[in-house]
């Protein structure tokens, strides 16, 4: 019977030219479903404590889950690894056709460990697995490449994860492009991949992945369709992708402008959906499957960048690199965005570090690169800055690819005091001052300061959540709040769902798309109780790898400095407001007052042998 | 993804009677169907007399006479015709009967099933249903 799950991963060590697959243990599955859960499994049994990100040992690996691949909505895959950024767990997700890819070519994920002596990509063609030589690819961009292959291989229509320059030359941001427009963006996978002289996975699957019930899985995809279409949040993001949100956050105060030193930007509609609609947009875009089509495609026509094709300027890097660094040329910021692309590039952590070197410079404790004006505003200067980075070109070029938190122990000078980032990962593009609940999930993200595993703003603003009334500004119900919304991500994760789907679609209803999917009956609530065994198993992860839980903080900028505009104006998360969400939050979780799960808490929730 | 179920009972676009062709680093996408052509090549080419037109215009497949040569397949300008990887014969869309699974699925509206007008030019054998497609945003194979 052709099954959903295919059971089987596929290893591959590049050290020792390697390849076997197998099993997918048992356990694994029953306890953390797919995607996320089980990738989290994997690293925290086999990944030694202390595992150099960027050494031969680390783990990189793609993971799918139970519902890739088949008919459910907006579905996509993980990469799962160590992070070069933060030296903690790291999941990032992608959508587009590569997760599919990987079921249809019979595994349910692909390890790769080891370092190949030189540059390689590898080339799996169902169950035929090749090694090949990269030499001649190595050094281009992660569209060149990408094409490069396709060619060498004579087929348009396989799947490749690749890396840029960037990553070639082990940005501690550097991402792994999912062709087109979309990437395993944060935390610095595309760094680990480099590590390995791994330029490229390329897959070819002709197999077909089925589910175990039929008739019960299309009607809930039916139900799944429908709550899609039934949401107001789901039509927007139809109607103009994540563009609108820049809008939105402006008149709430929470986008980042000038290195988050305000919260609003007078042009920011320049930015929005609007400027985006006139001068780039001509048609939309899905990922495979996926009936909400978030992405607009079009190309810059006019101006100086004339000629570009380029993807929506999501929201992240609508705010990052365009308000954040006081930019205000949509065309420009698509040109930016799209350079990061091409070096494979976290566009997000590229504005948080230009942003940073910018304040820096014209504090006059960072000089100046030749011949360029570091400047706010000035993208001469942010362009100058990405190619240097890719290429750990100059001095600064090298440091800043270290990310903002080691950048600003180098240059000292308080430096610190304006580099955002929450474990090292820079910060994204929602100021939290006005929110504090927003600050506790950057302050608890298992991979670092994110906005993604949780997003609590929206219920902050919204002023309910379960019955409860909340305020924006004040700490009560946030840490409930928070947990909540972390254990629904991880639960659905496992999926791998693609966060916007689950804003139309309900957890009862993805429970029931699995359990038709896999023949195994599984509730909403095992959903979010999976989520929350996968939160403390990362927690443990983390703690084994060395992380220190005092570093669940802010940026010293929201603690300290109070919002100058917006509606919170004069707020911000003082340290008392930190420890008491942050105590409330260890309680609601089961840890202790220092963070660490306990004993009775990784009992209940089946992790002792963890 | 509805018509490779249909076919083998799992989901996989490869395996579909249909594709979507993406160009330009997805500016543009297409979905590409079998144009039930009037000088069908596939027909033409194929030594088996496996392939013919039913009344209706849509160019079928019998797969008891094929002998898997793949000629249909290598003359087709659109590769609308795949070879089944179990029983290594062809196979391409023959209209579901009247009712495309693909239009039913698709959730966009970009698949429809248009009746053509008939007009002078039109030939006698192509009163009937066909497909017609118009550019949009999906890959629902
Ligand atoms: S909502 Fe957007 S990112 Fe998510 S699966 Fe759909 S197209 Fe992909
Ligand atoms: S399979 Fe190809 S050649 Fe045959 S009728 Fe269809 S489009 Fe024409
Ligand atoms: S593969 Fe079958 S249908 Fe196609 S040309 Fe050969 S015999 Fe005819």
């Amino acid at each position: 019977m052709i099954e959903a799950y295919t059971h089987t991963l596929l290893m591959i060590d590049l050290s020792r030219t390697a390849v076997e697959t197998i099993p997918v243990p048992a356990p694994y599955v029953r306890e953390f479903i797919g995607g996320k859960g089980v990738g989290a499994k994997l690293l925290h049994d086999r990944l030694p404590p202390g595992t150099d990100p960027l050494s031969p040992e680390n783990m990189l690996m793609f993971m799918t889950g139970p519902l890739t691949a088949t008919m459910a909505p907006a579905m996509r895959g993980c990469v799962v690894t160590k992070s070069p950024l933060t030296h903690t767990f790291l999941d990032s997700y992608f959508g587009g056709s590569f997760s599919p890819e990987i079921k249809y070519a019979g595994y349910d994920g692909i390890i790769i460990t080891g370092r190949a002596e030189r540059p390689v990509y590898i080339w799996i063609d169902d169950h035929r697995v090749e090694i090949r030589d990269a030499g001649h690819i190595w050094g281009k961009d992660a569209l060149d490449s990408n094409e490069a292959i396709k060619r060498e291989l004579s087929d348009d229509t396989i799947k490749i994860a690749g890396i840029g320059q960037a990553g070639e030359n082990l940005v501690s941001f550097a991402l792994i492009c999912c062709e087109y427009n979309r990437q395993a963006g944060r935390g610095g996978a595309g760094a680990v991949m480099g590590s390995k002289n791994l330029k490229a996975v390329a897959v070819r699957g002709s197999n077909p992945v089925g589910v175990s019930d039929p008739q019960r899985f299309t009607a809930a995809c039916k139900k799944a369709f429908k709550e899609l279409e039934a949401s107001p949040d789901v039509e927007a993001l139809r109607d103009a992708g994540t563009a609108s949100a820049v809008e939105f956050a402006n008149e709430t105060g929470l986008l980042p402008h000038k290195n988050y030193r305000n919260g609003t930007f007078d042009k920011a509609s320049k930015l929005a959906d609007k400027g985006q609609r006139k001068h780039l947009w001509m048609g939309s875009n899905a990922c495979m499957g996926c009936p909400i089509r978030c992405s607009k495609i079009g190309a810059v026509r006019t101006g100086k960048f004339k000629g570009i094709v380029t993807d929506i300027v999501e929201y992240e890097s609508a705010g990052l690199m365009g308000s954040n660094l006081d930019i205000s040329d949509v065309r420009a910021v698509a040109h930016l965005v799209k350079l990061c692309d091409r070096f494979g590039m976290d566009s997000m952590s590229t504005g948080t570090v230009i942003g940073f070197a910018m304040e820096a410079c014209e504090r006059g404790i960072l000089p100046s690169p030749k011949d360029v004006d570091l400047k706010f505003g000035n993208v001469a200067a942010a362009e100058h800055l990405i190619r240097a980075i890719a290429q750990r070109k100059e001095g600064l070029g090298a440091l800043l690819a270290k990310g903002v938190r080691r950048a600003a122990e180098e240059i000292g000078n308080a430096a610190e005091d304006f580099a955002m980032h929450t474990k090292g990962l820079e910060s994204p593009a929602w100021g939290p001052r006005g929110v504090s609940g927003m600050g506790l999930a950057y302050m608890t993200t298992d991979r670092g300061g994110c906005h993604q595993r949780g997003f609590p703003l929206a219920y902050e603003l919204g002023g309910e959540w379960e019955d409860k009334k909340l305020d924006p500004l004040s700490t009560e119900h946030k840490a409930q709040l928070v947990a909540s919304l972390q254990n629904h991500s991880a639960g659905t994760d496992t999926l791998v769902k693609c966060d916007f789907g689950s804003f139309g679609i309900s957890t009862e209803t993805y429970a029931e798309m699995l359990s038709a999917a896999v023949g195994r009956e599984i509730t909403a609530r095992d959903i979010l109780e999976t989520g929350e065994r996968i939160w403390s198993l990362t927690r443990m992860f983390n703690i084994a790898q060395g992380l220190d839980t005092s570093q669940d903080t802010l940026p010293k900028r929201f603690i300290k400095e109070p919002l100058p505009d917006g509606p919170a104006k004069g707020h911000r998360i003082t340290k008392d407001d930190m420890a008491t969400m942050l105590q409330e939050y260890y309680q609601v979780r089961g840890w202790d007052t220092k963070g660490i799960p306990t004993e009775e808490t990784l009992a209940r929730l089946n992790l002792t042998q963890s | 993804m509805a018509c490779s179920f249909d076919l083998f009972g799992g989901y996989n676009p490869r395996l579909a009677r249909l594709s979507i062709l993406n160009k330009n680093e997805k500016l543009y996408h297409l979905p590409v169907v079998c144009n039930q052509c009037e000088q069908a090549y596939c027909l033409t080419v194929c030594p088996a007399k496996a392939i013919f037109r039913k009344e209706d215009g849509i160019v079928h497949i019998d797969q008891d006479r094929c002998i898997g040569c793949g000629l249909c397949a290598r003359y087709c300008p659109i590769d609308m015709i795949l070879m089944d990887p179990e029983n290594k014969k062809a196979y391409k869309c023959e209209m579901c009967q009247g009712q495309p699974l693909c239009v039913e699925a698709c959730p966009t509206g970009a698949l429809e099933l248009v009746t053509p007008v008939k007009t002078s030019s039109s030939p006698e054998n192509r009163s009937n249903p066909e497909a017609k497609f118009a550019p949009d945003d999906r890959e629902t194979n």
